[in-house]
C-alpha cells in the first residue's frame, strides 16, 4: 500500500513536469498552429540560466526570474526568426525543422559554456522530505503538479476573460478573419510564443532543484512533453495537463511492477495505441482545416 | 540485383584497400600520440583530465631531451562519447597523423568499437579511462589493445570484497546504469558475488537522465540490502541517494569511480560517507611526486584547489601511460607500431599510480592491464571532497 502510494507520488512529480512542458505546446499551438520543438530546451535555459545567476552572485529569486525572462526573450526571438518566415506555407516541415535546429544549437552552445556535468540549483524545497502516510517525497515534488494545474486554470481565465486572450482563440479558429477583423496576428502570434517560453523556462527553474540543471535536462523532457500533449490532445488545456499527470504516473507503476527497462516502451507504446483509437487525442476536439 | 552491385563494390575496393594498407604499413610513423576522448558532451571532464596527464608527461619528457631525438606531441580529437566518431578519430590518428600510439578515451563504448580499427591498422592503443573489461580482453592475438587505468573486472571483484567487509546481513543491492559500460559491469558483479558464495539480493538499472528511482530503491530496500553498489554517474548516482533519502534507506554506498565527479555538489550531506575506487587522487596528504605533478598542473592549466579536476584518475593514468609509451619506443628503438607494441611488454616504470614492473605481460591475457587491484585505492565523500579514505573519520 506504501509502496504504491510512493509510486503515486513520485509519479504525479514526473507528470507535473511533462505537464507543464505540454502546456507550453498547447499554448503555441492554439495560436500558432505551429509549435517549438526547441521547447525542452526552453526548459534547459531557465534551468541552466538560474544556476549561472546564482553562480554570479545574485540572489536566489533574481536569478531564477532574469532565467525565466530570458527563457521568454529566446520564445520571442525564435518565433519570429525560426517560425514566422515558414508558417505562410502550407507544409510543416519549414518550422519544424528550423525549429529542431535552434533547440540542437542552443543545446551545443549550453554544453561549452556550462559544461558537461549536471549543476544543482538552490531551493528550500528539497531540504528535507516530507513523509506522507509512509511514502516520501520533496516539498518542490509536489509543487510542480500544483504549480502545472494553477498555471492551466490561469490560462483559462486569460483566453476566456482577457481581450489578448480572446485574440488568441480568435487568430486559432482562422488567422484571415482575425485579421480582418482588425487583430494583429503576428503580435498575437509572438505573444503566445512568450508566454510559452515563459512557462517552458519556469518548468526549468522548477524542476532544476530536482533534476539538476544540465544542457542535456530538456531534450527528454520536451519529447515526453510533446508525446503528452499529443495524448491528451493539443487543442485541450485540462487534456494536456491531465495527460501529463497520467503519463507520470503510469511510467511509476510500470518501473515498480514490470521493469525500469519497460517503461519506456509501455509509455510509447501507449502513445500509438491512444492516437490509434482517438486520432486527436484523449481530449482534443476535432479541428477542420478549410482550404 | 542488389547483391551483385555490392559485390562488385567491394571487389572494387579490396585491391584499393590493400593498397592503402600496404603504403601505411611501410610509412615511418611520428612522434606523436593521438587521443580520441570526449572534449564536449556531458563527459568532457574525462577528455580534459587525458589533456592534462599527457601533456604534463610530454613536456617532462621533452624538457629532458624527447624520445630517440625528437620531441613528442599529443594530438587529441574529440569523440563526444560517440563510438562512430572514436573509429573514425582512430584512423585519422594512425594513417592521417601517422602517430605512434593511441591514448584511449572516457566511454567504454568507443573503446569497444575502437578494438576493430585499431587491429585493422595495427596501431598499439593504451587506454586512459574507460574500465570495459571486453575492450582490452578481446580475445585477439596479438592483441594491440592495452590499459593504464581500472578494469571493471577487477574493480568489480574490489567492490564486491569491500562491500562483504562492511555488510552485517551479506545481503549487497547493485545499481547500473543501461549503457555499455553498466551492463558489461553486471556479470563481473554477478561473477565476484558468487566467487564469495553470495547472490545479488537485487540487480536494478536506470537509464541515464532519468530523475527518480524509487521503484529501484524500495525494491533493494524491501530485499534487505544494507549495502549498495553503484555503477552510475554523478547525475544519476544523485538521483538514487535522493530517491534512498525519501523512502528511508541508509546502506553503505560503495560506487565505481563514475560517481567520482561532482556527485558531492549535487547530492549536499546526502553523499557524505559514499566511497568511490580510484586509481589515483590529488585530494588529501600527497606523497612526494603527486605534490610535483599538481604543482605542474596548477601552474599550467591555472588550478586553485585540487578539487577542480574532476577525474584525477584519468589525470595520473594518463600521466603514467605517456611515460610507458615513451619507454616502449626508446626500448624499440624506432616509432614502428610492431616494434612499440612487442616492447611494450619490456616496460617497468615506477609511476604516480603503480610501480608497473612490468607494465604488461604477454604470457597472461589479463595483464594487458597494468594496474593491478592492489593499487586501487578507496575514496569517500566528505563534506563535498572526495577524500582517501584513510584520512577520514569513515576508515574502518
Amino acid at each position: 500500500m506504501t509502496t504504491s502510494f510512493q509510486y503515486l507520488l513520485s509519479g504525479l512529480a514526473i507528470g507535473g513536469i511533462y505537464a507543464l512542458v505540454a502546456l507550453g505546446f498547447h499554448i503555441m499551438w492554439s495560436a500558432a498552429k505551429a509549435v517549438n520543438f526547441a521547447h525542452g530546451d526552453t526548459l534547459m535555459l531557465g534551468g541552466v540560466l538560474a544556476v549561472l545567476g546564482v553562480d554570479a552572485g545574485l540572489p536566489l529569486w533574481l536569478a531564477c526570474l532574469l532565467a525565466i525572462v530570458a527563457g521568454g526573450v529566446f520564445g520571442v526571438l525564435l518565433e519570429r526568426f525560426a517560425v514566422r518566415p515558414f508558417t505562410g506555407s502550407n507544409t510543416s516541415i519549414g518550422w519544424m525543422l528550423t525549429t529542431i535546429a535552434v533547440g540542437i544549437m542552443v543545446e551545443s552552445l549550453a554544453t561549452m559554456q556550462f559544461g558537461g556535468f549536471s549543476r544543482p540549483l538552490p531551493s528550500p524545497g528539497i531540504e528535507r522530505a516530507v513523509n506522507i502516510f509512509g511514502a516520501g517525497v520533496y516539498p518542490q515534488e509536489l509543487a510542480i503538479p500544483c504549480i502545472a494545474l494553477l498555471a492551466m486554470f490561469g490560462f483559462r481565465a486569460l483566453q476566456q476573460r482577457t481581450l489578448i486572450g480572446r485574440a488568441m482563440q480568435a487568430v486559432s479558429h482562422n488567422r484571415q478573419a482575425a485579421a480582418l477583423m482588425g487583430i494583429d496576428v503576428n503580435r498575437v502570434v509572438a505573444f503566445s510564443f512568450a508566454l510559452a517560453a515563459l512557462f517552458g523556462a519556469g518548468a526549468g527553474v522548477l524542476v532544476a532543484p530536482v533534476v539538476q540543471a544540465s544542457a542535456t535536462m530538456g531534450t527528454l523532457l520536451g519529447l515526453k512533453g510533446f508525446a503528452v500533449a499529443i495524448i491528451g490532445g493539443i487543442t485541450s488545456a485540462p487534456g494536456v495537463v491531465i495527460a501529463g499527470l497520467g503519463f507520470g504516473i503510469v511510467e511509476k507503476f510500470v518501473e515498480g511492477y514490470i521493469s525500469t527497462a519497460a517503461r519506456e516502451i509501455v509509455g510509447f507504446g501507449s502513445m500509438i495505441v491512444v492516437l490509434l483509437i482517438f486520432p486527436q487525442g484523449l481530449f482534443g476536439k476535432k479541428e477542420v482545416f478549410k482550404v | 540485383m542488389q547483391m551483385a552491385k555490392y559485390n562488385r563494390r567491394i571487389l572494387l575496393a579490396a585491391p584499393l584497400a590493400l593498397a592503402l594498407s600496404s603504403t601505411t604499413a611501410l610509412a615511418q610513423q611520428e612522434a606523436c600520440i593521438g587521443n580520441s576522448a570526449a572534449i564536449t558532451g556531458p563527459a568532457a571532464f574525462g577528455g580534459q583530465a587525458i589533456k592534462m596527464g599527457a601533456e604534463i608527461a610530454i613536456d617532462e619528457i621533452n624538457q629532458n631531451g624527447g624520445v630517440l631525438g625528437k620531441k613528442l606531441r599529443l594530438v587529441q580529437y574529440d569523440d563526444a562519447g560517440a563510438p562512430p566518431r572514436g573509429v573514425d578519430n582512430t584512423r585519422r590518428i594512425a594513417l592521417a597523423d601517422k602517430c605512434v600510439a593511441v591514448l584511449g578515451g572516457y566511454h567504454s563504448t568507443v573503446s569497444v568499437a575502437q578494438v576493430e580499427p585499431v587491429h585493422a591498422i595495427g596501431i598499439p592503443f593504451v587506454g586512459v579511462l574507460a574500465a570495459n573489461t571486453q575492450a582490452i580482453e578481446n580475445g585477439r592475438k596479438p592483441n594491440f589493445m592495452f590499459r593504464v587505468s581500472a578494469k571493471d573486472k577487477w574493480v568489480a571483484r574490489f567492490l564486491v570484497e569491500e562491500a562483504l567487509k562492511v555488510s552485517k546481513t551479506g545481503k549487497i543491492a547493485f545499481f547500473y546504469e543501461n549503457t555499455g559500460w553498466g551492463n558489461g559491469a553486471l556479470p563481473d558483479v554477478k561473477a565476484a558475488m558468487s566467487k564469495a558464495g553470495k547472490e545479488l539480493v537485487a540487480a536494478e538499472t536506470f537509464n541515464w537522465n532519468d530523475q527518480d528511482m524509487t521503484p529501484q530503491v524500495i525494491r533493494a530496500r524491501d530485499a534487505g540490502a544494507d549495502v549498495a553498489l553503484f555503477w552510475a554517474l554523478d547525475r544519476e548516482g544523485n538521483q538514487i541517494l535522493r530517491s534512498m533519502d525519501k523512502v528511508g534507506f541508509k546502506p553503505t554506498v560503495i560506487g565505481a569511480w563514475g560517481i567520482a565527479g561532482n556527485l558531492g555538489e549535487l547530492a549536499g550531506p546526502l553523499a557524505n560517507g559514499v566511497q568511490v575506487i580510484q586509481t589515483y587522487t590529488f585530494m588529501g596528504e600527497l606523497g612526494p611526486k603527486g605534490k610535483a605533478l599538481w604543482g605542474k598542473i596548477q601552474a599550467k592549466y591555472g588550478l586553485k584547489d585540487p578539487s577542480e579536476i574532476k577525474m584525477s584518475s584519468g589525470v595520473a593514468n594518463a600521466y603514467d601511460a605517456v611515460y610507458i609509451i615513451a619507454q616502449a619506443i626508446e626500448k624499440a628503438g624506432a616509432y614502428e607500431w610492431k616494434k612499440v607494441r612487442e616492447a611494450l611488454y619490456k616496460v617497468e616504470h615506477d609511476g604516480i599510480v603503480a610501480n608497473y614492473k612490468p607494465a604488461f605481460d604477454e604470457a597472461d591475457p589479463e595483464r594487458q592491464d597494468a594496474i593491478l587491484p592492489q593499487y586501487y585505492k578507496l575514496t569517500v565523500w566528505s563534506d563535498g571532497k572526495l577524500l582517501p579514505i584513510g584520512q577520514t573519520k569513515y576508515a574502518q
